[in-house]
């Protein structure tokens, strides 16, 4: 088990490093020059030079990997501005250092995931069962064409929709300001809520259909029969002995997408104006500040990579089946 | 100085500003109203500053936001209209003693000046921020200095090559500059952010970029970059020795990075401590919501002091006939390139190069069209002379932002019945500037804007059309344009010595260059900003374009 | 068991789609059937029939908008008004006889004309993406799945990585940096570029299993080449899961593409697409919410309609792989 862990560790490190260097090398080939963003209006071509002789941009693009990747371990100094590590590098465009922007921002970011996570999966996997076990009833019936509808609805056409009824026209909500939660909690709650919503509704329709999936295939397998044969009531098997294995499935791509979220909501974080790390890379984007760029993309496959993993060893953990095969 | 880049006018003279709220609302409550001692002011802000080093920042944004933290030797006014633009002096006694046909200027520091640390402000203090504007890495704000004060070719700044030789501190309190050549107006040239003390040895580096060393009525006291900031009262600072900051408020507190559409939403709510802020310019679908009036009391509106124009590239076919450029004059809708920046509330027609907020500027419309509509009839007769009758196609290079590209796209539909086709050519902002700054890189037109940093069209004309002027990299004169005539008259202007005569001729000039037809001017864009009800002594500044004078607004009730 | 089936070839948070189900390589289901079917169905006639408006008026988009009388360019400056910030006069957006969606405000261009153009531009986009990462999703995964070896390992591990990356942080960042240029034939090869491994990854497999099977093992002893097997053996047992794959992500694509173009990264102006108007609807939508409302309708109900289409093709070829 040890060495499988390690393993799999050892493989994240290889993806991350080649999303870094893909990264990197597709953005060293498109970003316009650093240089002349430093050096301002009043800039000449001699200023430039000096600028890119100061950020190592004049050196062979796999010296300048192999600083930005040692910078992440030690530190490292552009010129008169040292970047103490772990450094993903400096944005002169709005003189911060990377990993301080990532930083003050995550936390809005892991709070709309979580909040999200929390309303999906509750909603989903609850509307799922109950789809299940009332198999083939109008509730499952209804239930099930909502999830499709659901899925359809883009998240920004429904983030205006609800703003515009919520807000503006019921004015049951607050338009969100996201504020700290220890100065104001009701109205951090009031804020939160659409944002949470919005992005919720996309993957409880989906866990929905697919708890329902997965629950009727479970009860339909020989165990359960068996179970059923012994006498065993229906609650009981459905507790002790379905709802397992129907919903190990559901852990897996819970942990990939709460993974995936963690590096951003983009879009429902530009609609609402959430500064989290979804609106960053939007606006790094816009602004085309390339080291935020990189560092935000390599956030994000750094906690789809580790979710990844994660998810492989819950799973192992959970699934009697899977225990067997891999021991 | 480029618009939308950089937004200086640290100087702009103004006859014309509609504030909202003007002299006569003085006694009632509202944003023209008298502020009282004490509270916080909030600002909501879409972006943060450039730069914190006033050696560094250099738009009308910081510029404004400087005068709270900082003193110069001189500075601008503070009141609205013209009397807001007048220099008086701040840290100097007076707006400087010439000599030497002015080309010697000395200055005589004041009483009783202190930085927050406790420190005296001293001549060699003033001399160190100056001299730090030669450093490569730093000096990337106001480049008059530079230009102006006669300095070793080699100097690179105080970190560098150690003490300035050409500027002479005889004593604590003077402090003598001597420039390259004669300069009457040296006394409006200190009072621009490179003239900040700083202490002798202190703000290498980035230092001064988080952590400032305030000479003015206020200090940082927390600074989270790209986020907040907070400022409270610097209490080494003496009211005495400052007749030009009221500063009534005991601080102010910024908020960074919101979107326009979330910084409406909380202006018209007005909500909490919301009620204490104010913001920039309202976004244009916010325009039809502040009609009520109780909203509409709480607005403050104005010109902006910049032209926003389309630069037409005299060097490419076919452009370089000036009959193309003329019909492009008569043909451009200038209404719906209004509309698409927010309609009547948010800009006016431009007809001449320079906006109405410049001295001297004549108001004359040369290529005349029914409500700036276009007149397609003349633009076509034009045309037709230049055997274009079948119309052609230029590619438009515009900046990847909303406004700009609607801008664009009514321009690319107005030329249409012309059959000229517009290629749309939208480059990423960060490096806009940089690409039609460089002729051998921008196309046949382009989207910009201009605001003056001078109190005149000299700092607005010879820029954008000096034939000699036209550099590799980094070119303003976008039209290319190279006429012996222009080139003759801007020298024949600046041997003038009487600045209203300097102006008057501008303003001719301007007229000159319109018959050449190297630009189409399309707007003088407005500020349209709401204020919180709890807002005292607000009016918009017209050297800090258009934006509201810190240094005088305050709160109604400071106990809120 | 029941593992998650594959994901579809989208961007999870721009446009969730339904799962494939997890179809294994039984014998193809007749094109035939599966329309018969589909008809007997209401819901999903419904679904055809609205599909079928929307194609229809996107191929002939500059007929109908002939009738209608406004050009999806063309400026209206009369139908808005400029001291108001530039909103549309009339109630409901400028809902008119003369504009039949009313108009954008700003500008006064006609919405009805720029929605039928849209359609254009969501389709076009939308199939040809599916095209793409058919084909691309199909060779590589048969390549891999038949060869095995090192070339299915080559082929793994790009797919893990295209997988593992944050696509829609990294498609926003490469079109943005990319020069204008051909902007949809860009937008598809993007979309394709991250799309594939999804489908991909199905078929390499359904491939390994089938290569088993005993009657490709009986081909190949018969002295039928690799190509032959391939093509007469494999590929038609593979019919069932790229249309149930391939169906199921047009409405992915349509919902990537109007996301690109609502992030401003999309289609350039002054061409349309529903993304875009979205996008630019944003902030009016309190002052005029019809101008989103419309073009979020259209589509919703455009990717409601394919993901229900795609829903019941693919239950009907289930049906029909388990009897």
């Amino acid at each position: 088990m040890t060495r499988y862990v390690i393993g799999r560790l050892g493989g994240v490190v290889v993806i991350l490093l080649a999303v870094c260097l893909f990264t990197y090398l597709i953005f060293f080939k498109l970003s316009p020059d650093p240089a002349v963003m430093i050096c301002g209006k009043t800039c000449t071509p001699d200023r430039i030079d000096s600028i890119r002789d100061v950020l190592g941009l004049n050196q062979p693009l796999l010296t300048q990997f192999w600083e930005f990747l040692r910078g992440i371990v030690a530190g490292r100094d552009y010129g008169t501005v040292h970047c103490s590590a772990p450094c993903l590098g400096y944005s002169f465009q709005t003189n911060e250092s990377v990993w301080n922007m990532l930083t003050t921002r995550l936390p809005v970011s892991i709070t709309v995931a979580v909040g999200a996570a929390v309303l999906w999966l509750l909603a989903g996997v609850a509307g799922g069962l109950i789809s299940a076990i009332k198999q083939g009833t109008w509730w499952d019936r209804s239930a099930m064409a909502l999830a499709l509808t659901g899925v359809s609805v883009p998240n920004y056409v429904l983030a205006l929709v609800l703003q515009y009824v919520l807000v503006v026209k019921l004015q049951v909500l607050p338009f969100p300001a996201a504020p700290a939660f220890a100065d104001n909690p009701v109205l951090w709650f009031e804020s939160y809520l659409m944002p949470w919503t919005v992005l919720a509704v996309g993957y409880a329709c989906l866990y929905a259909r697919l708890t329902r999936a997965n629950v009727i295939d479970t009860l339909a397998e020989n165990f359960l029969r068996t179970a059923r044969a012994k006498g065993l009531s229906r609650p009981l098997i459905l507790r002790r002995h379905a709802l397992r294995p129907a919903l190990t499935p559901i852990t897996t791509i819970f942990g990939m997408d709460f993974a995936g979220l963690l590096g951003g909501a983009l879009i429902t974080e530009t609609v609402f104006g959430l500064n989290g790390i979804g609106k960053l890379a939007a606006d790094s984007i816009a602004k085309n500040d390339q080291p935020v760029i990189m560092a935000v993309t390599l956030l994000a496959a750094f906690f789809v990579v580790v979710g990844n993993v994660v998810v492989d060893l819950v799973y192992t953990a959970l699934d009697p089946r899977v225990r067997v095969t891999s021991s | 100085m480029l618009a939308g880049l950089v937004l200086s006018g640290t100087l702009v003279l103004s006859a014309c500003s509609g504030n909202a709220a003007g002299g006569e609302s003085q006694t009632s409550a509202g944003p023209g109203g008298p502020a009282a001692q004490g509270g916080t002011v909030q600002v909501l802000a879409n972006a943060a500053f450039s730069h914190l080093d006033p050696v560094r920042g250099f738009d009308g944004g910081v510029n404004n936001f400087y005068r709270l933290i900082y003193r110069t030797l001189t500075t601008q006014g503070a009141a609205p209209g013209t009397e807001g633009t007048k220099i008086g002096p701040d840290l100097a006694t007076d707006t400087g003693t010439p000599s030497d046909g002015g080309k010697t200027w000395t200055f005589t520091l004041k009483d009783g000046l202190f930085f927050e640390t406790g420190a005296p402000i001293t001549s060699a203090d003033v001399k160190f921020g100056v001299s730090r504007a030669w450093d490569p890495e730093i000096g990337i704000g106001s480049p008059y200095a530079k230009q102006l004060i006669d300095a070793p070719a080699s100097y690179q700044g105080p970190y560098k090559s150690g003490d300035l030789p050409t500027i002479a501190t005889p004593d604590a309190k003077t402090i003598v500059f001597h420039l390259k050549k004669p300069f009457a107006d040296f006394g409006s040239v200190v009072a621009q952010n490179t003239f900040v003390p700083v202490p002798k040895g202190a703000g290498a580096g980035t230092e001064l970029d988080s952590k400032p060393i305030a000479s003015g009525p206020y200090k940082v006291s927390e600074y989270k970059a790209g986020a907040s900031l907070k400022l409270v009262r610097n209490d080494k600072w003496d009211a005495k020795t400052d007749p030009v900051r009221k500063a009534k408020p005991d601080g102010f507190q910024w908020t960074f990075d919101l979107d326009g559409a979330t910084i409406d939403e909380r202006m018209i709510a007005g909500q909490g401590t919301d009620v204490d802020a104010i913001a920039g310019t309202i976004q244009a679908a916010t325009v039809a919501r502040v009609q009520t009036p109780q909203l509409k009391q709480r607005t403050l509106t104005g010109l902006g002091g910049c032209t926003t124009y389309m630069g037409l590239n005299t060097t490419k076919k076919p452009l370089n006939d000036v009959r193309v450029r003329q019909a492009i004059n008569f043909a451009v809708n200038k209404q719906t390139v209004r509309d698409a920046v927010g309609g009547s509330t948010l800009a006016e027609l431009a007809t001449s190069i320079q906006p109405p907020t410049v001295l001297g500027r004549v108001d004359y419309d040369p290529y005349p069209s029914p409500e700036g509509k276009g007149d397609v009839a003349a633009a076509q007769k034009l045309l037709t002379e230049a055997g274009l009758t079948n119309g052609f196609t230029f590619t438009l290079d515009t900046r990847a932002q909303p406004k700009m590209q609607a801008m664009a796209v009514a321009i690319q539909q107005a030329l249409k019945p012309l059959k000229i086709d517009v290629k749309i050519n939208i480059i990423d902002t960060s490096t806009y500037y940089e690409v039609i700054g460089t002729p051998s890189q921008q196309h046949d037109a382009a989207i910009t804007g201009w605001c003056p940093d001078w109190p005149s069209g000299a700092t607005f004309l010879p820029p954008l059309f000096d034939g000699r002027n036209i550099v590799a990299k980094g070119n303003s004169n976008l039209a290319q344009l190279n006429d012996p005539a222009v080139n003759a008259k801007i020298d024949e202007i600046s041997q003038i010595k009487d600045v209203n005569a300097a102006n008057a001729a501008y303003g001719e000039l301007d007229k000159q260059i319109m018959a050449l037809a190297p630009v189409v001017p399309l707007l003088y864009e407005k500020v349209l900003t709401l204020v919180g009800s709890n807002i005292a002594g607000a009016y918009l500044h017209d050297g800090y374009s258009g934006g509201i004078d810190l240094v005088s607004v305050g709160l109604t009730d400071a106990g809120k | 068991m029941t593992v998650a089936g594959p994901r579809t070839p989208t961007l999870l948070e721009v446009e969730e789609v339904g799962l494939a189900g997890d179809p294994g390589g039984g014998p193809p289901t007749s094109t035939g059937r599966i329309l018969g079917k589909l008809a007997r169905d209401k819901a999903a006639l419904l679904c055809l029939v609205f599909l079928l408006i929307v194609v229809l008026m996107a191929v002939f988009a500059p007929l109908i908008t002939k009738l209608s009388g406004w050009g999806p360019d063309e400026f209206d400056s009369g139908a808005i008004n400029s001291d108001l910030g530039g909103v549309p006069h009339g109630s409901l957006g400028g809902i008119s006889g003369e504009h039949w969606f009313g108009v954008e405000p700003q500008n006064g261009r006609d919405l009805f004309a720029r929605i039928v153009y849209g359609a254009r531009v969501s389709i076009t986009i939308a199939l040809s993406a599916t095209v793409l990462t058919g084909i691309l999703g199909v060779v590589f995964g048969l390549l891999a799945g038949f060869y095995r070896g090192w070339v299915d390992q080559a082929i793994s591990r790009v797919m893990d990585f295209l997988m593992a990356f944050p696509a829609l942080i990294f498609m926003i960042a490469i079109l943005s940096s990319l020069p204008a240029g051909n902007r949809p034939v860009l937008l598809v090869v993007v979309i394709s570029a991250f799309g594939w491994p999804y489908l991909a990854r199905v078929i390499r497999g359904q491939t390994m299993t089938l290569a088993n099977r005993e009657f490709v093992e009986a081909a190949r002893a018969s002295g039928a080449k690799n190509v032959a097997l391939v093509f007469r053996e494999i590929l038609p047992n593979l019919r069932g899961s790229i249309i149930v794959m391939t169906t199921l992500s047009v409405p992915g694509y349509i919902g990537t593409e109007a996301g690109l173009s609502f992030l401003g990264v999309g289609v350039t102006p002054p061409t349309a697409s529903w993304g875009q108007m979205i996008s630019s609807s944003v902030s009016w939508y309190s002052v005029d919410p019809m101008f989103f409302a419309i073009p979020g309708t259209f589509l919703f109900l455009t990717v409601l309609s394919l993901t229900v289409l795609g829903d019941k093709i693919r239950s009907v070829i289930d049906a029909g792989e388990a009897t």
